[in-house]
């Protein structure tokens, strides 16, 4: 009898609840439906100028000055900013790439010298035009700027992009582990050689849980550094004519004028050349001695840690480590950085970014005015207050953006660029991803086994990258 | 395990105990071992994520994190709009589970106690969508978001998801095991089919709604494919996503902050994991009856 | 309906066989199924099947997103079976469903009896718990975490492995180092899943099959030979069915762990769909090795349920 009586009141509470939840959920649904339609985000739909940037909402946050003041300078303009999170240059293109395609392109990207020839093959509009508009306002812009970081923008004759920032592949070293094995800083122009005597003192004075060179397989700052400097590189590098306007009008007078071209191209793979199986023996060399590791694909997510631990001696990297190394508790004086060695030549690799103008953008003129307000060097300590990276005006790698932060030698970042001007960007076709796909799946084996097997790995690369290169995007 | 009363019987018996009592203890102690193999990890994420950048490299590691320091906790909230993101996953998973609850029981009802013809072929052909990866049809299904207008939004990443051939095998299942006879009680009674389900089988099938619900919550939470491709702006973006944009370009990402926004990740399945286990164990088993 | 017999252990989810209920769907009234079917059947349509053939068509163009498609019949096929980076991921996932359901399966089959045969029940519960747990997490987040633990100079399995003497083993970047990790790492993550599967299987053999068997002289390990893994063949058709197709469908741990290499080690098939879609925007070679994959899972699915027919053994 209780039992039934229960049996029915559990039922009519159960259904009550039932009902109740039923109710909860439409009401929740009606309530998020802008969150769940997309239509709460602001300037969603409407014609204000959309800048797609690599990173998350603080760095969005982060240009909200910059921003500001340029509403301030067109108030006519409205700037909308989208922070797209990306795991790598790759990833981020892959993302500008699906929103083209789901038809909704923003107007301007942030493009990194991986993807500069895939956009401006495809995607973006030349500032050539601009350019020669506003000479007069830029001339002090390209005053400021190295020629090395104009020209990675160049593309048959066209200039694609200003560079913001930049960074070149120079040498990370740990301070106390130099000491403990009783090495001074290096010379500016120590060689490879050098270098891998340094690697061996560090390897004696510290026999376990240490590596005197740590590195990443990545198309920066991983293998081709090495080919850079053995004046090599694993795709056949040659230049475009034209752009003779853009250099005769703002680099008339600089000492490397007579270097530049219309733009690189990299048209043949390159790996059988006999001077990149000699980069690759050195690497292996010191992957076998125990005096480098095996690079781990895409790695690089724990370097920071590693590196601030004293765990590695040595790493390539650019300026845009400091802050990093900062707020990973390393003090000024804990690590230091100088030229990466020489070998035939000191030439270093480097990327840069910058806006690119989509074709499909509604209005251009707008776009560019945010272009050449972003390179004022205003809007530039406005975006780099931190070294999050290397700033492309020279005035601005300065002093002040050091100070207390380190390294004691942070001249080292700009004088890559003024003392090697032959330094080049990082190599990226427009095929860039397949590129990128078939040298770094190559690198691993290449380097960890014996001879035989990094030539079949160099013949393999040579082989894929044919294959990439003959692809249509 | 083994008492004294126990002891005191025969000889013979007494042998065989200890034998099995050995046993016992290897078999507790493999079990312990692969217990300390699937948790391990994990206590070593906890207790990494709470030490200091320079020290989260430290060997012999520590899987106990005695001495807290919450700075890489901070930073993941700097980082990330932490509310942003767990309200997106939640609605999506929210909306997912519950969409795969009522769709699934009522496909489920349908194939297991209404007849109709065509019911074993379009039975099969439900599960075999179950065999075609979802990278295979993801392109397809952007266009057809994009056709809909739903571009870079929740709902794309929620409507294609609420078709469920698992749940629809489940929930079929289920509705097998409840007995028959309830159905002839109800047609006796004058009830009809509409009904018979609404008031009958429905509220007896919660349980079984619920594992889905829960399946469902769990697989989509943690998701990390579909919305990699279909969602865009950081807005829509679900955790998983996040927490792997946390790894930082160039490796300028630290470890424990990676870590730490792996734990925060692991807080909501955690919550689900200590309240629907027993569901969700059911849920699992349910279709090894038969 | 429910049978009588004892169990050795509460079945974790009471199902009756489907026998009794044959005779229970007498309703003759199509269209109220059909309304019933409606969502999933809709829903399915629009979004799986639809899509399906769209994948097929689009294998016959060449693609890129920006410029209009052209159609190129069976080119894409032709250079899909050629390239042999596409030839080496299929077999990579093949050696990888066979290895890592192997290990999967066996993990959790002697498990599952362990941890049903005599245990405390607080035990067992903290047993049943630990093992599913890695089920709960995302696979994005745990090859974030093992990518850090595998680490050749710094992880803590390679720091484990020196205190029994064995030297530092290059995980991630030697090609059977890494295919080691991603198989770890996924079965790791997923015997929970089989484990869930066998439990309940277990616990519906009656108790008295034993007693039987007891009595017949079989023990130990003979036991479970010739009784436990009979009876429990449908249980472990339907776990490997499972594991099988979602091991062919592996990608967030490889794509986090290895990101396919070192070499093309690691690539698995749909990573290179994946790749080749949204990486190099081929998409009418992405949907040939789509429908190429979707054959290969649909023939071994079908395979393993007509060999179960030899194999299974039903109550």
């Amino acid at each position: 009898m209780t039992g039934a009586t229960n049996g029915r009141l559990r039922e009519i509470s159960r259904r009550t609840a039932l009902g109740a939840l039923g109710v909860g959920i439409v009401g929740a649904t009606v309530a998020s439906w802008p969150r769940l339609s997309g239509t709460d985000i602001p300037g969603r739909g409407d014609n204000s100028l959309s800048i797609a940037i690599m990173g998350t909402a603080a760095d969005a946050a982060a240009r909200q000055r910059a921003i500001d003041a340029f509403t301030r300078l067109h108030p006519e303009i409205r700037i909308k900013v989208q922070a797209i999170q990306a795991v790598d240059w790759k990833d981020f293109f892959t993302k500008i790439l699906t929103m083209v395609a789901a038809g909704t392109p923003p107007d301007v990207v942030y493009v990194a010298t991986e993807g500069a020839q895939l956009f401006a093959d495809k995607l973006a509009h030349p500032l050539d035009e601009y350019l020669r508009r506003d000479a007069a306002d830029m001339a002090e812009y390209f005053d400021d700027v190295h020629p090395s970081l104009v020209e990675a923008f160049m593309y048959k004759g066209s200039l694609y992009q200003l560079p913001m920032d930049w960074n070149a592949a120079n040498m990370y070293y740990n301070t106390t582990a130099f000491r403990q094995a009783g090495l001074d800083r290096p010379a500016d122009d120590w060689t490879h050689l050098d270098f891998r005597n340094s690697l061996v003192a560090m390897r004696k004075a510290r026999p376990a849980d240490f590596t005197p060179y740590y590195w990443t397989n990545r198309l920066f700052g991983g293998v081709v550094p090495w080919l850079y400097a053995n004046e090599t590189s694993f795709l056949k590098e040659t230049r475009s004519t034209g752009g003779d306007w853009l250099w005769d009008g703002f680099y008339a007078k600089d000492p490397s004028r007579s270097l530049r071209s219309g733009g690189y191209q990299w048209l043949e793979p390159n790996a059988d050349d006999p001077r990149v199986f000699e980069s690759f023996d050195y690497l292996r060399g010191l992957v076998k001695d125990g005096l480098g590791v095996r690079p781990e694909e895409g790695g690089g997510n724990s370097l920071v840690g590693l590196f601030a631990s004293n765990r590695i001696g040595t790493t390539p990297a650019g300026g845009y480590w400091v802050q990093g190394l900062h707020e990973a508790g390393m003090k000024e004086n804990d690590f230091d950085v100088q030229f990466f060695p020489k070998w035939k030549s000191q030439r270093h690799q480097f990327g840069t970014a910058g806006y690119a103008i989509m074709k499909t953008a509604k209005d251009k003129d707008a776009a560019w005015e945010w272009i050449k307000f972003s390179a004022s060097r205003e809007a530039m300590e406005l975006i780099f207050p931190n070294p999050v990276t290397t700033p492309a005006r020279r005035s601005m790698v300065n002093e002040q953006l050091y100070t207390g932060k380190g390294p004691a030698h942070w001249k080292v970042f700009y004088d890559t660029l003024d003392k090697y001007p032959t330094t080049g960007p990082i190599p990226a076709p427009p095929q860039q991803a397949a590129v990128e796909t078939a040298l770094m799946k190559n690198v691993s084996l290449a380097v960890s086994g014996d001879e035989r097997q990094l030539k079949e790995a160099l013949g393999s690369m040579q082989r894929d990258l044919e294959l990439a290169l003959r692809r249509q995007s | 395990m083994t008492t004294t009363s126990e002891r005191t019987q025969a000889p013979a018996h007494a042998v065989a105990r200890r034998k099995t009592s050995w046993n016992t203890v290897l078999r507790v102690v493999l079990l312990l071992i692969a217990a300390a193999l699937t948790l391990g990890p994990v206590l070593w994420t906890l207790s990494t994520s709470l030490r200091s950048p320079s020290e989260s490299f430290k060997l012999p590691p520590s899987f106990f994190p005695w001495n807290p320091d919450f700075t890489s906790y901070a930073q993941v909230f700097q980082q990330l709009d932490m509310v942003i993101l767990v309200l997106n996953s939640a609605l999506v998973t929210g909306l997912i589970a519950v969409g795969q609850m009522v769709s699934a029981a009522m496909a489920g009802y349908a194939f297991a106690n209404l007849k109709f013809r065509g019911r074993g072929a379009l039975f099969s052909i439900v599960l075999a969508t179950m065999m075609v990866p979802v990278q295979v049809t993801i392109v397809p299904v952007f266009m057809l978001i994009r056709g809909m207008g739903l571009s870079d939004t929740l709902l794309a990443l929620i409507l294609p998801a609420i078709p469920t051939a698992f749940g629809t095998f489940l929930m079929r299942q289920y509705f097998l095991g409840l007995p028959a006879d309830l159905a002839e009680a109800a047609a006796i009674d004058g009830a009809s089919p509409w009904r018979t389900f609404r008031s009958v089988y429905a509220p007896l099938a919660v349980p079984g709604m619920a594992i889905v619900g829960i399946l469902a919550f769990n697989f989509h939470w943690n998701e990390f494919f579909r919305p990699l491709i279909m969602t865009i702006s950081e807005k829509n973006f679900t955790l998983p996503l996040g927490l792997v944009s946390l790894q930082g370009n160039m490796g300028t990402g630290s470890i424990s902050v990676v870590l730490a926004g792996v734990v925060l990740s692991m807080i909501p399945a955690l919550v689900v994991f200590i309240f629907g286990q027993r569901a969700l164990q059911a849920g699992l088993t349910a279709g090894t009856g038969k | 309906m429910s049978t009588t017999t004892r169990h050795r252990a509460e079945p974790a989810g009471k199902v009756a066989p489907p026998a009794a209920h044959a005779k229970a769907g007498r309703h003759s009234q199509p269209w109220l199924a059909w309304l019933f079917l409606a969502p999933t059947i809709l829903g399915m349509g629009m979004f799986t099947l639809l899509p399906i053939v769209a994948s097929v068509v689009l294998a016959f163009f060449r693609w890129d997103i920006i410029s209009a498609p052209t159609f190129v019949g069976f080119d894409n096929f032709a250079e899909v079976v050629q390239d042999p980076t596409v030839r080496v991921s299929f077999v990579n996932t093949l050696v990888f469903v066979v290895v890592a359901v192997a290990l999967q399966m066996g993990l959790a089959l002697g498990l599952a009896i362990m941890v049903q045969e005599k245990l405390p029940a607080w035990l067992r519960t903290f047993f049943r718990s630990a093992f599913f747990f890695p089920l709960i997490l995302s696979a994005a987040s745990v090859s974030i975490f093992m990518r850090y633990l595998f680490n050749e100079q710094f992880g803590v399995v390679n720091w484990l492995l020196s205190l029994v003497g064995i030297p530092a083993v290059p995980w991630l970047t030697t090609s059977g180092g890494s295919a080691a990790v991603v198989i770890l790492v996924y079965v790791w993550q997923n015997f929970g899943f089989s484990f869930l599967l066998f439990v309940g299987g277990l616990a519906s053999i009656p108790v008295e099959t034993y007693e039987a068997a007891s009595l017949d002289g079989a023990t130990g390990w003979r036991k479970h030979l010739h009784v436990t893994l009979p009876l429990l063949s449908p249980t472990t058709l339907l776990a490997s069915v499972m594991a099988i197709i979602s091991a062919l469908q592996v990608f967030d741990q490889p794509y986090v762990l290895t990101r396919g290499g070192p070499g093309d080690s690691t690539r698995t098939a749909v990573m290179v769909i994946f790749e080749s879609a949204f990486q190099r925007l081929e998409f009418g070679q992405a949907s040939a090795i789509g429908v190429i994959l979707t054959l290969i899972i649909m023939a071994i699915t079908a395979a393993q349920f007509r060999l179960s027919k030899r194999f299974v053994f039903y109550q």
